[in-house]
């Protein structure tokens, strides 16, 4: 079919019009694709920085912490050490009273008539001396000490190694249990002889998850928690427990509570209460950031002057309940 | 008499409420009469029932601080030395020691056998050979006698703590002001000073350098005892405030922007306390800094002429003269 010239015009016409109008509107396609590659750069360098924010507290409470678990191994530290240099010491001392019995025993040896009763006489002396100084049993308990010390100090350094997770990055099949226990233990210096804890573990189904991440998670929620409770007469209470497609966790203070003003900011980045210099207002945020990439939610419940609870919820994964099985059967 | 006192062994009390450390610190101090309990609320009964020389307390025990434990015992025993053994030197801690504990030294764990061994026995040889000093109060009367006499130095070039001090204290004392360690060195060179409120550096003022100035606490304290220094610090660093505890044993340690309240209560029991000592001179061995190694440090860190013109000071207490 042929077309007729004036359809042929119109064609014409309408590409022209079209390729004019491209033409026309390039400059301005142009500025505005530069505009957007600059926001994106924007953003880019925003995120970076942001996540850049977000590494740096994460190391800040990483150096926090670390200070903290060296500081509680300053304890067994220091009686482990001063055992040790007593107990060398003491077998010191040992090995005189020793000296002194052998050299008896060879008096004893060569005596004649005459110097016999001087001679057992100074054996004697050895002998009731070794006995009135257990130097030997002191050195035994010094040495079972120090031998506690020393797995208490083993004990904190894999605490630190277990939440640090550095030999695991990356996603796995967790029980939160013991993310839970490990951040306990890692904020044990904040809690200690202040805080009572209380902790109520279910049994759990594990949770597909980034374990460093988590640990992370409940760090900073016994952080904040222990930081609401600044007296000497708070508890802390965790529970934990499985819901029919979750995993729950509790983490609840007798704090002052948050007011009505404070609550709805309380995961924005960097919003704080602290003074300055004292919060990064990072802490929750962090938080809020990990438990939603990991698809689960966090939900607040405050009462003025009656404390705080914090619940995490994270989905639990179906394969995961037949591994702990599996391995039950082998 | 003196003679049988010093023949009894040293009665030390070490509170912790971890067993096997007043366990390990009972064998390390065995050749002494070694007192322990892991219960802090009955440290201040068993140092006063024992007559205890010297107390050697850990920090943080469930109920109650280490700093509170030991200010209850200045109450009930003051007649025994106050030691802080602590594996946690958070910054609070240490102020508390220094402004309620009144502590003779701070000790770090995990410690040094010798050293912490040195340190508890001169602090036992103080506790027997010199007088406990009666509370720093003084009566209405002798308060103001003391208040026409002694003055009050400042050395610090931040014009705001310069400017708070002024309002707060010269209406009541004798306040100088020294902007710089020449002029400090002037000031105590013409007049009885008897309380140095001293920052830990200059450099406020002008552009010049930051200069440290607890080496010439620390120095001053070591030729001048009877001195009592208070320290104002914006800078709030647990080790620097041990050590000026250790090597400078000051008397007070006042956070910036100093306030009206405290600032007030401590120059006025720093008064009184010089004035105790300037009574009783023996007594400014229980404030006393050991010639330990470190400290010969801190002296190399003030220049050969401020040494100088520190040691060649006018000793205001006769007895004190003959000690040095």
């Amino acid at each position: 079919m042929a077309l007729s010239p004036s359809l042929l015009l119109m064609t014409l016409c309408v590409v022209f019009g079209a390729a004019a109008a491209w033409f026309l509107c390039e400059p301005r396609a142009r500025r505005l694709q530069n505009d957007l590659a600059d926001v994106e750069a924007d953003l880019k360098a925003q995120q970076a920085s942001q996540s850049h924010i977000i590494h740096t507290t994460k190391l800040a409470s990483l150096g926090q912490m670390v200070a903290g678990v060296a500081h509680e191994i300053n304890t067994p530290l220091g009686f482990v050490k001063s055992n040790v240099e007593v107990v060398a010491d003491l077998l010191a001392e040992h090995e005189v009273q020793l000296g002194r019995l052998m050299s008896g025993i060879d008096l004893l040896h060569n005596a004649d008539a005459v110097s016999l009763a001087r001679a057992r006489e100074a054996l004697i002396r050895a002998r009731n001396t070794l006995a009135t100084q257990p130097l030997l049993g002191d050195a035994r308990d010094l040495l079972g000490d120090a031998s506690e010390g020393l797995k208490s100090i083993a004990h904190l350094v894999a605490n630190l190694k277990s939440f640090a997770r550095v030999d695991r990055d990356g996603m796995d099949l967790v029980d939160l249990n013991e993310s839970v226990r490990s951040a306990l233990a890692v904020a044990a210096h904040l809690l200690r002889d202040r805080v009572r804890v209380n902790t109520d573990f279910g049994q759990l189904p594990r949770v597909r998850c980034m374990p460093s991440q988590l640990n992370q998670v409940f760090l900073n929620l016994i952080t904040n928690a222990a930081q609401a409770m600044p007296g000497e007469s708070g508890t802390l209470s965790i529970a934990s427990r499985a819901t029919a497609d979750a995993v729950e966790i509790t983490v609840a203070d007798t704090g002052g509570g948050i007011p009505d003003s404070v609550l709805p900011k309380i995961f924005d980045p960097f919003f704080t209460t602290k003074p300055v210099g004292e919060g990064t207002g990072i802490g929750l945020s962090i938080v809020h950031k990990i438990v939603k990439s990991h698809g689960g939610s966090i939900h607040v419940r405050t009462a003025i002057g009656q404390g705080t609870t914090f619940t995490v919820s994270l989905p639990a994964e179906l394969r995961a309940l037949a591994a702990p099985l599996r391995e039950k059967a082998a | 008499m003196s003679e049988v006192i010093a023949l009894r062994p040293l009665r030390v009390l070490f509170v912790d409420d971890e067993a096997r450390i007043t366990r390990a610190l009972r064998a390390l101090f065995r050749d002494f009469e070694a007192h322990v309990t892991n219960d802090p609320a009955d440290a201040p009964r068993i140092a006063s029932e024992r007559d205890i020389d010297v107390v050697v307390c850990d920090q943080r025990m469930p109920g109650i601080t280490g700093v509170d434990c030991l200010r209850e015992i200045r109450q009930l025993a003051p007649r025994a030395m106050r030691i802080l053994l602590t594996g946690f030197s958070d910054l609070k801690a240490v102020l508390g020691s220094v402004n309620e504990g009144e502590v003779f030294r701070f000790v770090s764990k995990p410690w040094d056998n010798r050293e912490l061994r040195e340190i508890v026995t001169t602090a036992g040889r103080i506790a027997r050979e010199t007088p406990a000093l009666a509370a720093d109060v003084l009566s209405a009367s002798e308060h103001e006698q003391a208040r026409d006499q002694v003055g009050v130095l400042v050395i610090d070039d931040d014009t705001t703590t310069q400017q708070r001090l002024r309002e707060f204290l010269q209406p009541h004392y004798h306040v100088r002001f020294a902007g710089n360690a020449e002029r400090a060195l002037q000031i105590l060179e013409q007049h009885e000073t008897g309380v140095v409120i001293c920052a830990t550096e200059l450099g406020h003022g002008d552009a010049g350098a930051n200069s440290d100035l607890t080496g010439m606490v620390k120095v001053l304290k070591h030729y001048h005892p009877c001195i009592v220094t208070i320290v104002v610090t914006d800078r709030a660093n647990s080790q620097t405030a041990i050590d000026l505890i250790n090597e400078g044993q000051v008397y007070r340690m006042l956070l910036k922007p100093i306030r009206m309240g405290p600032t007030r209560l401590s120059v006025d029991s720093a008064i009184a306390r010089y004035w105790q000592l300037k009574r009783a001179p023996s007594a400014v061995r229980r404030f006393s800094v050991m010639p330990r190694a470190d400290n010969v440090v801190s002296l190399a860190s003030v220049s050969d002429t401020i040494l100088a013109r520190i040691r060649q000071l006018p000793s205001r207490i006769a007895h004190i003269a003959r000690l040095g």
